[in-house]
């Protein structure tokens, strides 16, 4: 089954349109619910011009396309568990927050908390993402515990932050506190980034390019090869317990 | 008339031995306040009555078209926000949160412009810290972290840190150590034992460094880090671990700067740390008098401190989304109203861009730097002049400010509450 959601032009201003509504789980019972423009509850088919094709009977089979100008669209494929939902422009806050299976693939951007908390399935985004990619929740002590995230561009600040399992690839440059507290699971980023793993307690992190505003609290280990390249490798965080792997290929400090 | 004890409602330390001369309906002399309490208490120059912009002029209207207007504005909008909040008392904030409850709105308060990474912090790691009692009698050790207090809050230092007698200290003068870091050499640093210079950025890789140090992990400090040398840190550390009672009070040289409340977590963490050798505390040098307690009151009512989004009906909390500044950056709101506070003073460009275009109401008794981008202004009484309520100092002592002269202003309370009714009515027929 593809259903199709064209976003219809906003007729408010800016103001987000909420639809964690938009999982495809959902449109095995139809299309009759509602999203949120502020506080006004809207029909699904006020805010986007909708059609379905074919039938299925498990989420799975289901793909939902979105389209439009829908970077201003947030919760969406919000508790996913199977199926594709693919955006073909930007998406807004909290694409895929919790999911646990299905994949999601964005054309576009992707603003902040792409991912976040999630479990399992697979998120692409072929632009860039803003702050807090995979991160996790406000005082929360985990962030995302599975599945995979790549992104084609660049990442924002916090960028898989208390990540505890699961990977995450950014093919670009990422920001400020890549992987702070990650505890879990692994970290990849191809560019540039700047005081990566602060704070680490376990895991992974790889930075293929300079890591800026090195953390002065890892101890550096040696020289090691991986994916056809040198890393330095440094333990830490030694303010923290100090179990983390952080390998990079070129480092400096704020001295 | 002089009256005696007075609460100055100016900074979070909320003095309470201020005493005010009274003449007439005018304050003429004021004793014990610092240079920023006297010069609120003596104010002049407040607006008369509400005014409404009419074109390019502004008009009088009555306070009841006043609050009619922003109980229509508010009730019409899809995504209204209520900010503000730190410049008025706890029971005017009380009516703000039914009012943003019942009106599916945001309500969020100046601490996510200030120590709002404070507060994120907390909620990770927690807040080992204590009132400012126990450190004016016990605390023989007192870091400034990225405040200045000597501007910003000048009565902080007499009145519990390094001018203060303590009930524990023998001779506090000689016995109180204080540091002081910072990224330049602040006037309180002058005054300082040991003064710490960072470069800007810096902070977060100095407090990892203590922490290391203070677990005995030195030899992996690079010899200097951001500007600090390692023995420096060296030092510091020891000083810390020396101490019999030690304090640390940040400003927004910590919150607001790279890193923002990471930059917090690892000041908490490394409190955290040194405990494990003397006893610590740490707290915020918060700047509204009321501050704290638009944080306390929002705590108790909706669960979360500040950037409270009601859109759907229950409380949702995420900074960065659901916070003032960014909403209006993304211009996601189409009506504001501003309670005891001055965006437009503080606020980026972009955020006022949009505050220009939606239509904005402001509670505030004198004209400042948002009236311009006001429909409608309300003059109020001032909390602690000629209005009373409860404030909460910086370190959560609720403190009830006093009535000093009596004048017909209505009070924040008063406006709010009569809005509130009018919105109630109005969503029951």
């Amino acid at each position: 089954m593809k259903v199709t959601l064209a976003m219809k032009p906003v007729t408010k201003g800016f103001i987000p349109i909420e639809a964690e509504s938009i999982v495809p789980k959902n449109f095995l019972s139809g299309t009759d619910f509602s999203v949120w423009r502020g506080n006004r509850e809207l029909r699904l088919d006020e805010a986007f011009s909708v059609s379905v094709e074919g039938s299925a009977d498990r989420a799975e089979d289901v793909e939902v396309v979105l389209s439009g100008d829908t970077f201003r669209l947030k919760r969406v494929g919000e508790y996913m568990d199977g199926g594709k939902i693919t955006v073909l422009g930007g998406i807004g806050m909290h694409c895929g927050n919790f999911m646990s299976g299905g994949t999601i693939e964005i054309h576009g951007n992707a603003d902040g908390w792409l991912g976040r908390e999630m479990a399992g399935g697979t998120i692409v985004c072929r632009g860039d993402v803003a702050d807090y990619c995979a991160s996790g929740y406000r005082g929360g002590r985990k962030g995302m515990k599975g599945g995979t995230v790549e992104v084609f561009g660049r990442a924002g600040d916090f960028l898989a932050e208390s990540l505890a399992g699961g990977t995450v690839v950014v093919h670009g440059d990422a920001g400020d506190m890549t992987g702070a507290e990650m505890r879990d699971g692994t970290l990849v980023v191809h560019g540039n980034c700047s005081r990566p793993a602060a704070n680490m307690k376990g895991g992974s992190c790889y930075v293929y390019g300079t890591a800026r505003g090195m953390i002065p609290t890892f101890r550096k280990i040696g020289t090691v090869q991986h994916d056809g390249r040198t890393f330095i490798q440094f333990a830490g965080d030694l303010a923290n317990r100090g179990k983390g792997n952080l390998f990079v290929k070129d480092y400096e400090y704020l001295d | 008339m002089i009256v005696k004890d007075a609460v100055c409602p100016f900074c979070g330390c909320l003095c309470d031995d201020i005493e005010v001369e009274v003449e007439g309906n005018r304050v003429v002399a004021v004793t014990n306040a610092c240079e920023l309490g006297t010069t609120k208490f003596m104010g002049e120059k407040r607006l008369k009555n509400p005014i409404l912009r009419d074109g390019n002029e502004w008009k009088d209207i009555t306070y009841d078209d006043a609050i009619r207007y922003a109980a229509d504005m508010l009730l019409s909008a899809e995504r209204p926000l209520l900010y503000g909040w730190s410049g008025t008392h706890g029971e005017a904030q009380c009516v703000g949160v039914h009012m943003a409850e019942l009106i599916h709105g945001v309500i969020d308060n100046t601490s996510s412009v200030c120590h709002g990474p404070s507060i994120l912090a907390i909620q990770e790691v927690g807040h080992p810290g204590c009132t400012l009692g126990v450190v004016k009698n016990r605390a023989d050790l007192v870091i400034y972290w990225g405040s200045n207090p000597i501007d910003a809050h000048p009565r902080h230092l007499s009145r519990y840190t390094r001018y203060a007698e303590g009930f524990f200290l023998e001779n506090a003068f000689r016995d109180r150590k204080v540091i002081v870091v910072d990224v330049r050499k602040t006037e309180t640093a002058n005054i300082a034992d040991e003064f710490v210079q960072i470069k800007p950025g810096g902070d977060y890789a100095v407090l990892s460094a203590l922490r290391a140090i203070v677990q005995g992990k030195t030899d992996t400090i690079p010899r200097t880090v951001a500007g600090v040398t390692r023995e420096q840190l060296i030092r510091v550390a020891n000083l810390c671990k020396s101490a019999k009672f030690g304090a640390v009070y940040f400003g927004l040289g910590l919150t607001m700067t790279q890193g923002k409340y990471k930059n917090i977590r690892n000041a908490i963490e490394l409190i955290s740390e040194l405990n494990r050798h003397t006893k610590f505390t740490i707290s915020a040098m918060r700047g509204h008098y009321n501050v704290y307690g638009s944080n306390e009151v929002n705590t108790w009512m909706t669960g979360y401190p500040f950037g409270i989004d009601f859109s759907r009906g229950i409380a949702f909390y995420n900074p960065g989304e659901t916070t003032a500044v960014d909403i209006l950056a993304r211009k996601e709101c189409d009506a504001a109203l501003i309670v005891g506070s001055d965006p437009a003073a503080h606020f980026p460009r972009k955020c006022l861009e949009h505050l220009a275009e939606i239509p904005v109401v402001q509670l505030d008794p004198y004209p400042n730097a948002t009236t311009a981008f006001c429909n409608v202004q309300i003059p109020v009484a001032v909390t602690g002049i000629d209005a009373e309520g409860t404030a909460y100092r910086m370190d959560g002592v609720p403190i009830r400010t006093r009535r000093v002269l009596s004048t017909d202003y209505l009070s924040d309370d008063e406006v709010l509450a009569r809005m509130y009714a009018l919105m109630q009515e109005a969503q029951r027929s």
